[in-house]
């Protein structure tokens, strides 16, 4: 039944036993189709990386990478709060970018392929299309305008107080906004309401590339809709699904910055920054700006990130798995 | 062969000086950035059209869209720097960097005399020392430089605002201190607590925002007596060393005012508000927008702000026809009973105060420095400050009596955006050296420089409503409500001063403030008093170095212009 | 035409089953459909409504005072023609340029046999989690290329992305083997191979991606940021939108603070609105475009037909 992962271990054609070299020329054709790519790369993201420098240094942009003064590990001594720079708040944004990007990790992706599913189970096309084109549709809406919104629909007047005292959950209004521990998971909420059509579009896509025999087999086989769900869609879209977890989990420092920015207020602060922002505070000022600090808190998320990459990577291949590298 | 070489030199000659000769008349296009977003100006826009012609000049505008200190530190890393360089509110970063020139060298009182008639009262405030110990004027204010006596029609930053329909209830009583204030709020909203559709009315918002938090955390120096410097206290006359308790043979002591015992009484006053369901715990996580909203709807009874933060809900206030709606400024004071009996002497306004290092550079790439200056030193003439000010006689306005006068439907251009991006020259005058105030000379002595300042044009321009409402006080502008301005103070105003070296720990004395005080204002009156010192306890430090760094800058600042 | 054959089958076999799913999803999908709809439609209507009025908020799903000004406001400029075709412009040609190449590396990298594989893959990966900050990526396109203040300054930097290039590969490599190999016993190169048999099957995957990148393109702003904002021409849709909504802010705002300049001020446009507004006109071109697209991985393209 599971053909995708069936065919992921085998090769093409054997590997060739000549020389690399002559293995080399005789894919020439692939050659020419990547390497140019390669070399683009190289000079687009692997050469400005020479600006890593900066987190060792006390960084001035007029004088630029080559003159500014060498300071060693002072910005990530500030960064990690042993500096200048007090003491408890790295730990407190940084357990938060990792609990509000978990939540967005998995109410994201389950989500998104609940929708792709039920999507693909619909049978009346103009249905169907009409449905996944209004659902991708607030992904274009601006986070200050979706943020603005839910401001509105969770205040303590708002939309959602007046729903669940109405069904008699609550006797006085939920204070939303103003609850710490509320925080992580109204952006949850919010992200998914904003990008779940969005992110299906991987899944309905893929779901595409499904051999429609085997929903025939399984039919004939007597299976269900949930066992043909369960046996043929899921496992159709497993790829594309450990692919990216893999690739997301290797974001988990990122938890994004508008949204925090936009719903944070001083009630929930502890709750609502994230390392982006604390860097933005105290990095950026009118009158000088700590470039090296900034580049620090880059290179510090950048290693978590191939760590974190790497690791998922492993543990796929130990599955056996589709793996990224 | 003589006559050959007589003729080569004399061509010579021509030739070297025929450049100086015909500068005035070159073509040139100056190239202008500007530290805030806008629009460009339409292509037969006639004041530019009128500068082309007079000075050969042409501008290619380059305004601000997303982050100014991003911007700045782009163009500083590839110096990228264009002719006329306005770095808004960041101006420190490219000075720091090195981009401008020195205007002095091109500014004196010989070949510019406008230029340095302009400067020179002001001088001691604008001209700084370089690193070298030089003296240097990079910028020369776009605003602030006013002549005559200031102009103080209404009250436009810091104050306590109130519906007029809440003085008008009370038949039109004078509220002068904090309680005063609170206790009409409150005696309102009992007899009315809701409009007329309904809608409760909540009796004292509090915006915290983001850097719009000033709503939260300053008003603290003004109900101590003090103009607005920002989050500091200074001591300048003998009432405010009196009230703060501070030894007068230390000039100019500078504090932190918000982890002092007088400014309990003010969080004090608001945890009681809060109780009595003045205030609504939504207040401290509305965003600007919901603000705005609240304030259209008419039913924020008052609030403490600065006027031109809420300028567009005032306006949808009157487009509704909502006049009882919209707000009066008070100059609040504590009661003496907060500050050990003291009379407070009331000063929300302020002298007017140069807007340093703000306004147009000349950027070192610049090769066109000369030529800027001497079109700038022309552009102080009367003749076109009127032009950019007023625009041209009888088209943008007309002229009655040697009154300089508009019609309603020209007054009205002057606030049409569209219209003023094909009449006006906006991008280029706004960051310019220019005149304000009062007109001291020539055909139009007496009349104001800004149309929005003519004491015609803004009393004609005053409804019923107001007219009613004014003349119930006696009085015959709302500037009345307060005090007359005073004068500004030697350091000028505290908030200007560049607080750098001390980002770190002035970041965190902002946080504090920001989460404690929402707490403070909510939490059980019976735990008030230890949350207080707990909250004056984490502050002290971040406040302790905030406040040595500010009282030496306040010093040194001083010292610029009482000489020392 | 097979979806009608499974469901033909299916109505005969379990007849009273099969309806209480459909008619659950349908609801479901319904649900969510409002859900989704609600914001969208009250940006139209606060885009359709009187700016001054708008600040007063609690708009719904229809404007409370009906006005076209924040549409006349923006639709009058000049700029906004030119920016638009700007935008057109780089657009297609990025998304042009960026399946072309992310196309063909992907099934390079998809080739098990291909000896740079690894090494080519590793890279690449590595350039979604590193990132090397503002300054040097704009001194490299500025001082190093020297395209700032160029066209080519939306083109050349976007041509390519990691992430595309995975989901592409990911889809070839779920594709039959059996279709390349006999190609390949046919003696077919790797060329060949790509653009006869794996590039006309990945047409799902390429549209799901030509959607990404004309997005992505289309909404970008920063690029004229950081390269060409001093060059009005070269302005895109949506950074003049942006502008134009900061320049809205920035005069409310300065707004003359006494009430007596305010009633004479024209401020019927405000922040709220136009910003709705530049939402809907910056939509709406994606909105009539997207179907064309859509088609090729929503209703998908019959695999089997293509393998039979």
């Amino acid at each position: 039944m599971n053909a995708a992962a069936q065919k992921t271990d085998k090769g093409l054609m054997p590997i060739s036993k000549k020389g690399l070299l002559r293995t080399l020329a005789g894919q020439w054709q692939l050659m020419l189709m990547s390497v140019p790519v390669l070399l683009y790369v190289l000079l687009f993201n692997y050469f400005p990386m020479r600006g890593w420098i900066a987190a060792f240094q006390d960084f001035n942009p007029r004088i630029g990478f080559s003159g500014s003064k060498f300071i060693g590990l002072k910005n990530f001594i500030d960064l990690f709060g042993f500096g200048e720079l007090p003491p408890d708040e790295f730990l407190i944004v940084f357990r938060n970018t990792l609990a509000m990007s978990l939540i967005n990790l998995v109410f994201g992706t389950v989500s998104s392929i609940l929708l792709a599913i039920l999507l693909n189970e619909l049978r009346i096309k103009w249905f169907k299309r009409t449905v996944q084109t209004v659902t991708y549709l607030p992904h274009f809406l601006s986070m200050v305008i979706v943020v603005s919104m839910a401001q509105n629909i969770f205040s303590t007047e708002g939309a959602v107080n007046d729903f669940i005292m109405s069904l008699g959950l609550v006797k006085e209004p939920v204070f939303w906004l103003g609850e710490g521990k509320l925080f992580w998971w109204l952006v949850g909420v919010i992200n998914v309401w904003k990008e779940v059509g969005w992110s299906a579009i991987i899944y309905i896509s893929a779901m595409t590339s499904i051999d429609p025999c085997l929903y025939e087999a399984a039919s004939i086989d007597g299976a269900g809709r949930f066992a043909r769900i369960l046996h043929v869609t899921l496992p159709g879209i497993k790829s594309t699904f450990v692919i990216l977890l893999i690739m997301n989990i290797g974001h988990l420092l990122e938890a994004g910055f508008d949204i925090q920015y936009l719903m944070g207020n001083p009630l929930v602060r502890d709750y609502s920054r994230t390392i982006d922002i604390y860097v933005l505070n105290y990095s950026v000022g009118a009158a000088k700006q700590n470039y090296g600090l900034a580049i620090a808190a880059g290179m510090f998320k950048s290693v978590v990130a191939i760590i974190l990459l790497f690791t998922a990577n492993f543990i796929a291949r130990r599955l056996n798995e589709n793996t990224l590298v | 062969m003589k006559k050959l070489l007589c003729l080569m030199l004399m061509l010579a000659m021509v030739l070297s000086i025929a450049p100086a000769f015909a500068e005035g008349a070159e073509p040139i296009t100056l190239t202008v950035f500007r530290g805030d977003p806008g629009d460009q100006p339409t292509e037969d826009n006639k004041i530019y059209k009128l500068i082309e012609e007079k000075f050969g000049v042409t501008f290619k505008f380059e305004f601000l869209a997303g982050d100014l200190n991003e911007k700045l530190g782009l163009m500083i890393a590839g110096e990228d720097y264009p002719d006329l360089f306005d770095g808004g509110n960041s101006a420190d970063l490219i000075i720091n960097a090195g981009a401008l020139i020195n205007l002095l060298d091109y500014i004196n009182p010989d070949d510019t005399p406008r230029l340095w008639e302009h400067i020179e009262p002001q001088k001691a405030r604008l001209i700084e020392k370089d690193a070298n110990g030089n003296d240097v004027l990079y910028i020369i204010p776009n605003y602030g430089l006013a002549d005559g006596d200031q102009i103080a029609n209404s009250v436009g930053g810091p104050a306590f605002f109130i519906q007029k329909q809440v003085l008008a209830w009370a038949d039109y009583p004078e509220i002068k201190t904090l309680n005063e204030y609170f206790d009409l709020l409150e005696e309102f909203i009992l007899d009315n607590p809701t409009n007329a559709d309904g809608t409760p009315y909540t009796g004292f918002a509090i915006l915290c925002e983001d850097w719009r938090h000033f709503c939260l955390i300053n008003p603290v120096q003004h109900l101590m007596g003090r103009p607005n410097d920002g989050e500091v206290y200074i001591c300048v006359t003998e009432q405010n060393y009196e009230v703060t308790g501070n030894d007068p043979s230390e000039p100019f002591k500078t504090e932190t005012f918000i982890d002092k015992p007088y400014a309990k009484a003010y969080y004090e006053k608001l945890n009681e508000a809060f109780h009595n369901g003045l205030i609504s715990q939504d207040t401290f996580v509305m965003n600007y927008d919901q603000y705005i909203a609240a304030i259209s709807s008419g039913t924020v009874l008052g609030m403490f702000d600065q006027a031109w933060d809420f300028g567009t809900a005032t306006s949808a206030l009157i487009d509704a026809g909502m006049d009882e709606n919209t707000y009066v400024a008070l100059g609040l004071v504590y009661d003496p009973e907060y500050v050990n009996g003291v009379e407070i002497e009331e000063h929300y306004l302020n002298g007017s105060v140069p807007n340093v290092r703000r306004g147009f550079g000349i950027s070192v790439k610049s090769e066109y420095a000369e030529r800027i200056v001497a079109m700038w030193e022309e552009m102080l003439s009367n003749e076109w400050q009127l032009i950019f000010n007023w625009g041209i006689e009888g088209e943008d306005y007309y002229v009655e009596n040697g009154r300089l006068m508009m019609t309603a439907e020209q007054y009205a251009n002057t606030n049409d955006a569209n219209w003023k991006l094909a009449n006006k020259a906006e991008g280029f005058f706004q960051s310019s050296p220019k005149k304000q105030g009062w007109i001291m000379d020539g055909e139009f002595e007496g009349n104001a420089w800004e149309p929005g300042n003519q004491p015609e044009i803004v009393l004609g321009l005053m409804n019923e409503y107001d007219q009613a409402f004014l003349s119930a006080y006696g009085y015959s502008k709302f500037a009345d409500f307060v005090n007359p301005p005073i004068e500004l103070a030697p350091y000028g105003e505290a908030w200007q001063i560049d607080y750098t070296p001390v980002d770190v720990d002035h970041t965190k004395f902002l946080q504090i403030q920001d989460q404690r005080l929402p707490e403070l204002i909510t939490c059980d009156p019976a735990e008030f008093d230890a949350k207080w010192d707990a909250f004056v306890e984490e502050i002290a430090p971040y406040a302790t170095a905030f406040a040595d760094y500010m009282q030496e800058a306040v010093l040194a600042e001083a010292a610029k212009v009482l000489g020392e | 035409m097979i979806d009608k054959a499974i469901a033909t089958t299916h109505r005969k076999s379990r007849l009273n089953r099969e309806w209480a799913f459909p008619t659950v999803n349908v609801v479901l999908l319904v649900l969510l459909m409002f859900l989704t709809l609600y914001p969208v439609i009250n940006t139209v209507a606060y885009s359709f409504n009187d700016g001054t009025d708008a600040l007063r908020g609690h708009i719904g799903l229809w404007p409370r005072k009906f006005s076209l000004v924040s549409y006349k406001n923006l639709l009058s400029k000049p700029e906004l023609y030119q920016s638009a075709k700007i935008t057109v412009l780089k657009t297609i040609l990025t998304t042009i340029l960026n399946l072309l190449i992310t196309g063909m590396l992907s099934f390079t990298l998809s080739c098990r046999e291909y000896v740079l594989r690894k090494f080519i893959t590793t890279v690449m990966v590595l350039t979604m989690y590193v990132n090397a900050g503002l300054i040097p990526n704009y001194l490299l396109v500025t001082k190093t290329l020297g395209l700032h203040n160029t066209f080519w300054a939306y083109i050349i930097p976007s041509m390519f992305s990691c992430f595309n290039m995975i989901i592409i590969r990911t889809y070839i490599m779920g594709l039959p083997d059996a279709l390349v190999e006999s190609a390949r016993i046919d003696g077919a190169g790797d060329f060949r191979v790509y653009w006869q048999i794996i590039f006309p099957l990945c047409t799902p995957v390429l549209a799901t991606v030509a959607l990404f990148v004309a997005v992505g393109s289309w909404n970008s702003w920063f690029d004229t940021y950081l390269y060409n904002s001093a060059e009005p021409d070269l302005h895109t849709l949506q950074y003049f939108l942006k502008m134009q909504l900061a320049t809205t802010q920035a005069q409310a705002n300065k707004a003359k603070a006494t009430v007596e300049a305010l009633q004479a001020a024209d401020v019927s446009t405000t922040p709220v609105t136009i910003r709705c507004a530049t939402t809907v006109i910056t939509t709406v071109p994606i909105l009539i475009v997207y179907p064309f697209l859509q088609r090729y991985f929503v209703t998908g393209i019959a695999l089997g037909s293509v393998k039979g």
